[in-house]
């Protein structure tokens, strides 16, 4: 009896900072999600915390209480992204051979950004801004999928795919640059899916072919 | 009579054009100089047409937004640009990796000469919404003609593969040269250092093109 009432208190002690707690989280989603939109819309300069915080239903007072300015939450969407596509990556490179394992992340970059590729464009526009681009450098991390790449040609290295000579980290960024340009030039031109895929894949064997990758 | 009328009406109207064409310069120069000063962002028409002498409203008799003004500006730069490499590119010889590299080189050198004015071009050419107003990064015809001669020159030279995807390997060069810019933005890099990373760029893209 005694120890059933201790269990009872200490449940109901527990379920109320853990309710708090979900609310909190709730409305953080919502926010961004509005935030991802506006931002997806009217690109990060256009996207006022007044019309996020209307578009999510609440007071602009309460989006403050979840972020500090318009850009801690621009770097949270980023962010978020960000480790969603290192996961794709990860995931699409799984057991294969280096190569192998940068052409099916080539397929899995793609699907992921077509999906929503204004978002892509609001984040690269917001990127080359002077000011605002160095400034969210220092809050996000864009590293982690670059290193993936830097990690997946060491293998390379490693298994002999590629020369020793060979710099993967000077790899990594001509890949990952010429993935960019190649994705900017879709998103004004309109293409599939699939010819995306296969001028990157294209380019990408020039870049592996340099590094003498077979 | 009447046919002098016209040739008055002629003469006021090519005076007009001059007039129009004169305001339409000067307010590029102020731009231009506004830009690389102050930065882009900070840059308003208001300044632009007071450092020019003109009103607000000819500055749109000419152009449509401040991203215009500044498409217009790079524009006429490039026509600076063009003329040093006219006079380089003939004398180019030897494999298609250093006609490349002196070409990229004589860019970078150049669109560094004002950071501030190509940095701001590069990001109202990436800006959301896209302005139409503001080409498209690297699809400048021009660009695309001299990397080809490069290239072509290479397959005489016999560096580079006859049967290579040439528009592939434009795209490529020109998106290398491009994204290199980002290290000017976030890192400061000076000329010198792009250079030798497009080096370096060339050599591994040229080393895939080999025959």
């Amino acid at each position: 009896m005694n120890q059933m009432t201790l269990g009872t208190l200490s449940a109901v002690q527990l379920r109320r900072p853990t309710q708090r707690a979900l609310a909190k989280l709730r409305t953080r989603e919502k926010i961004l999600a509005a935030a991802k939109a506006l931002f997806t819309e009217r690109g990060y300069e256009g996207a006022t915390i007044r019309d996020i915080a209307s578009n999510a239903g609440m007071s602009t007072g309460a989006v403050f209480a979840s972020f500090t300015d318009k850009s801690d939450l621009f770097a949270e969407i980023v962010r978020a992204e960000q480790v969603a596509l290192f996961e794709a990556l990860t995931l699409a490179a799984e057991g294969l051979s280096p190569k192998a394992a940068i052409l099916a992340m080539v397929d899995a970059a793609v699907e992921r950004h077509l999906a929503d590729l204004a978002l892509l464009q609001a984040t690269m526009s917001a990127l080359w801004a002077p000011g605002l681009g160095a400034q969210l450098k220092g809050r996000v991390s864009l590293r982690s999928v670059s290193d993936l790449i830097v990690r997946t040609l060491t293998a390379g290295v490693a298994n002999g795919e590629i020369t020793v000579t060979a710099d993967p980290a000077l790899i990594a960024q001509m890949l990952r640059d010429s993935y960019l340009a190649a994705l900017s030039r879709a998103a004004k031109e309109g293409v599939t899916a699939e010819t995306v895929k296969r001028r990157v894949k294209e380019e990408v064997e020039i870049i592996l072919a340099g590094a003498r990758v077979s | 009579m009447s046919r002098g009328t016209v040739e008055g009406d002629e003469a006021i109207s090519s005076l007009r054009q001059a007039q129009k064409d004169a305001t339409r310069q000067r307010v590029l120069d102020s731009a231009r100089d506004l830009f690389e000063e102050i930065g882009y962002e900070a840059t308003t028409i208001r300044a632009i047409a007071q450092r020019a002498k003109v009103s607000v409203g000819s500055v749109f008799t000419s152009f449509r937004s401040k991203a215009h003004v500044l498409g217009q500006v790079m524009q006429e730069r490039l026509g600076d640009l063009y003329g040093e490499l006219d006079r380089i590119l003939p004398h180019l010889r030897g494999s298609g990796a250093d006609r490349c590299r002196s070409l990229f080189a004589a860019h970078y050198a150049f669109e560094l000469r004002r950071t501030r004015l190509f940095l701001a071009f590069i990001a109202a050419a990436y800006d959301w919404p896209a302005d139409p107003a503001v080409p498209v990064f690297g699809t400048n015809p021009r660009l695309r003609g001299m990397v080809r001669g490069c290239l072509e020159g290479g397959i005489a030279h016999g560096d580079v593969r006859p049967d290579a995807d040439l528009d592939l390997v434009i795209d490529l060069l020109i998106a290398t040269y491009a994204w290199n810019f980002r290290l000017a933005v976030s890192q400061g890099v000076d000329a010198p250092r792009l250079i030798a990373l497009m080096d370096r760029q060339i050599g591994l893209i040229f080393a895939g093109l080999a025959p």
